[in-house]
């Protein structure tokens, strides 16, 4: 047999777990044995079997429970009952719970031998269908920025209008929601892609050092300065320069910037010779500049200038829908980075990792998932594993009143929605006009945002 | 080889030219023994095959290499309804029953060159299992599943040439030369 499988039989009765186990050794496969429900969970946990052969009759935990359990923790599991005859009923059953097939008890070998074959054909339609949906999430990713929401589906169109014109940008969002990855899309896209991608993180170099590194300097130009050094806003001549916390930089440094922006020209610290330069400035910050500028702590007339394309990434706790699309995505970075054989988020956890509101955003998400994989003793990492999250903001406030509890969580569901009051009203179970009420009672109003597109 | 019962002589030394052939490895026959009565199963009146292969693990194999028990009587394994033969994989032990073999795919009497030929063919596909040989997916290769009769008598007498090369390599491994 050339496709070979890892198959786990799971009976009490020893003298069938070992009829099957040297049966199924005699095809090559690799076989392993379980005389309970509980036991053949604890092996799943620790490695993955792609077919089970379960007895529906079991004391403790039936077939059909663990049936049921495997279903929901593993669904890719590929379960067959055996049963005995008289027993049709709770066959039909299984087959209604998730089982792939039946055999009764005793079987034709040719039975046997057919069933193998029919897995074998599920298993090969299975690895089709991996494909066809990891040829599907090449649709949902964008440059390794992951997501289906329709916030992040408008973001992915908009990327490709705007790295075609060669004004400026701003990105805003908050701290670790990818600002850097949406430029570098944004960069790979436009025609300077062959150019240079500079990045800087202005929150991170004290302004004198700041000063130097873009713009360069002449030898002796200041105590230090041994060399003639080229600065950045002259290395990425015909690229991109991505200034990220830009409403960090200081006031002078602003007017600076803005008249390299506006001449093309850059004049290296201690030399008196503008040099032409040409690239594209996208800028990032998880400020609201635009309210800094109107209480005058940022120039206004820079950020007029910074701002000609304005983009916004949303948060993740506003996109929550990818979430599972974002943990399947980093648990098989981690897994791989780490060898270590993880490749499953439990039910439960899956729903923390969802009501978790995630404060530091995708960067939070991925540290979360490479903590909890790298600590994880089993394939499935479980609620416990995440123990380490910090409760949300509804989790830390005292006892409040059903009706505080409502407006939050209706004010909640529709941030996940994106503010689609059909798509809310779908989750909280009611009707469209009822929603519109309920919005009128709280005052419940959509924050201002800012839209991608020009201001 | 151990004969059970009433097994025919000629059958014994069929299988045991075949296994010289194939095998390249001398089948001495062992002395008789009766039927095993302690296997009859009463309810499903078969033989437990599980239960003569442990019996047959504990008797002494005056250094044989591997034991094929022969017998005439119908042989389960607790989940199938019947087996032609059983061995574990890469086990001491094998068992091989006529019981099956006599009759045609038609229902009819089989002739006794064919009942011999069968014999052969479950003996070998057997006994490779005991080399370690597992299930191939070849139909014209002998290591092939055959759950019925029509099958059996479709499966060829020889190895493919994967199982051929596969079994060379066991048997060297065993200090065997084919």
């Amino acid at each position: 047999m050339d496709e070979k499988m890892s198959i786990m039989i799971v009976d009490d009765e020893m003298i069938v777990r070992e009829s099957l186990y040297h049966w199924f050794k005699k095809y090559g496969h690799v076989v392993e044995t379980a005389s309970s429900g509980h036991e053949a969970l604890e092996k799943l946990e620790k490695l993955p079997f792609e077919v089970l052969f379960v007895d529906i009759k079991m004391p403790v935990m039936n077939g059909i429970e663990l049936l049921g359990k495997v279903k929901e923790e593993y669904p890719d599991t590929i379960v067959i009952i055996i049963t005995a005859y008289g027993s049709i009923d709770t066959a039909v059953k299984a087959m209604k719970t998730g089982a792939s097939d039946y055999l009764l008890k005793p079987f034709e070998p040719d039975q046997l031998s057919l069933m193998l074959e029919k897995i074998a054909s599920q298993r090969r339609l299975a690895s089709e269908y991996q494909y066809m949906k990891g040829q599907l999430e090449a649709i949902t990713r964008f440059d390794n920025i992951i997501g289906e929401s329709p916030s992040m589906q408008a973001m992915f169109d908009l990327i490709p209008e705007i790295a075609q014109s060669d004004s400026s940008v701003l990105i805003t969002g908050e701290t670790g929601t990818g600002k850097e990855l949406v430029a570098k899309a944004i960069h790979a896209r436009s025609p300077r892609s062959n150019g240079p991608f500079v990045a800087i993180n202005c929150g991170a170099i004290p302004d004198t050092l700041l000063e130097s590194e873009l713009f360069g300097h002449q030898k002796g130009a200041f105590t230090g300065a041994v060399h003639a050094r080229k600065g950045f806003l002259e290395v990425v001549t015909g690229g991109t320069l991505f200034l990220d916390e830009i409403g960090e930089i200081s006031p002078k440094m602003q007017i600076d910037l803005l008249r390299v922006l506006e001449d093309k020209k850059v004049t290296r610290i201690g030399d008196r010779q503008p040099i032409d330069v040409d690239f594209r400035l996208i800028c990032a910050t998880r400020r609201d500049l635009e309210k800094d500028a109107a209480a005058g702590t940022f120039r206004e007339d820079f950020f007029y200038r910074i701002n000609v394309i304005a983009f916004h990434v949303a948060p993740l706790r506003k996109r929550k829908g990818d979430i599972p699309l974002l943990v399947d995505h980093f648990l098989n970075k981690y897994s791989h980075e780490t060898t270590k054989q993880v490749d499953h988020v439990r039910r439960d956890a899956m729903e923390l990792l969802k009501r978790y509101d995630w404060p530091g955003n995708v960067r939070e998400l991925e540290n979360a998932i490479e903590r909890a994989v790298v600590l994880s003793r089993s394939r499935t990492l479980g609620i416990d594993d995440f123990s380490f999250l910090r409760p949300s903001r509804t989790q830390l406030s005292g006892p409040r009143s059903l009706q505080e509890m409502e407006k939050d969580h209706i004010e909640q569901t529709l941030e996940e929605c994106d503010w689609n009051v059909t798509g809310a009203a779908k989750i909280l179970g009611i009707n469209r006009v009822t929603l519109h009420k309920m919005i009128k009672r709280y005052n419940l109003q959509r924050p201002q945002e800012q839209v991608p597109g020009m201001p | 080889m151990v004969p059970f019962g009433e097994v025919p002589e000629v059958a014994l030394k069929v299988i045991a030219a075949h296994v010289l052939g194939y095998f390249n490895l001398d089948a001495g026959i062992l002395p008789r023994l009766k039927s095993p009565a302690y296997a009859f199963d009463v309810n499903r009146h078969q033989y437990n095959a599980a239960t003569i292969l442990k019996d047959l693990g504990s008797m002494p194999s005056h250094d044989y290499v591997k034991v094929i028990g022969l017998l005439d009587v119908d042989l389960f394994v607790p989940i199938l309804t019947h087996v032609f033969g059983e061995a574990k994989l890469g086990g001491k032990c094998a068992v091989i029953s006529l019981h099956r073999l006599k009759t045609d795919s038609d229902g009819s009497k089989a002739s006794e060159s064919l009942i011999l030929e069968r014999a052969a063919k479950v003996a070998l596909h057997e006994l490779g299992h005991l080399f370690d040989l597992v299930h191939c997916m070849d139909r014209r290769c002998l290591m092939h599943f055959s759950g019925g009769l029509q099958e059996l008598d479709e499966t060829p007498l020889y190895f493919c040439r994967y199982c051929s090369k596969s079994l060379e390599d066991k048997l060297h491994r065993h200090g065997i030369d084919v």
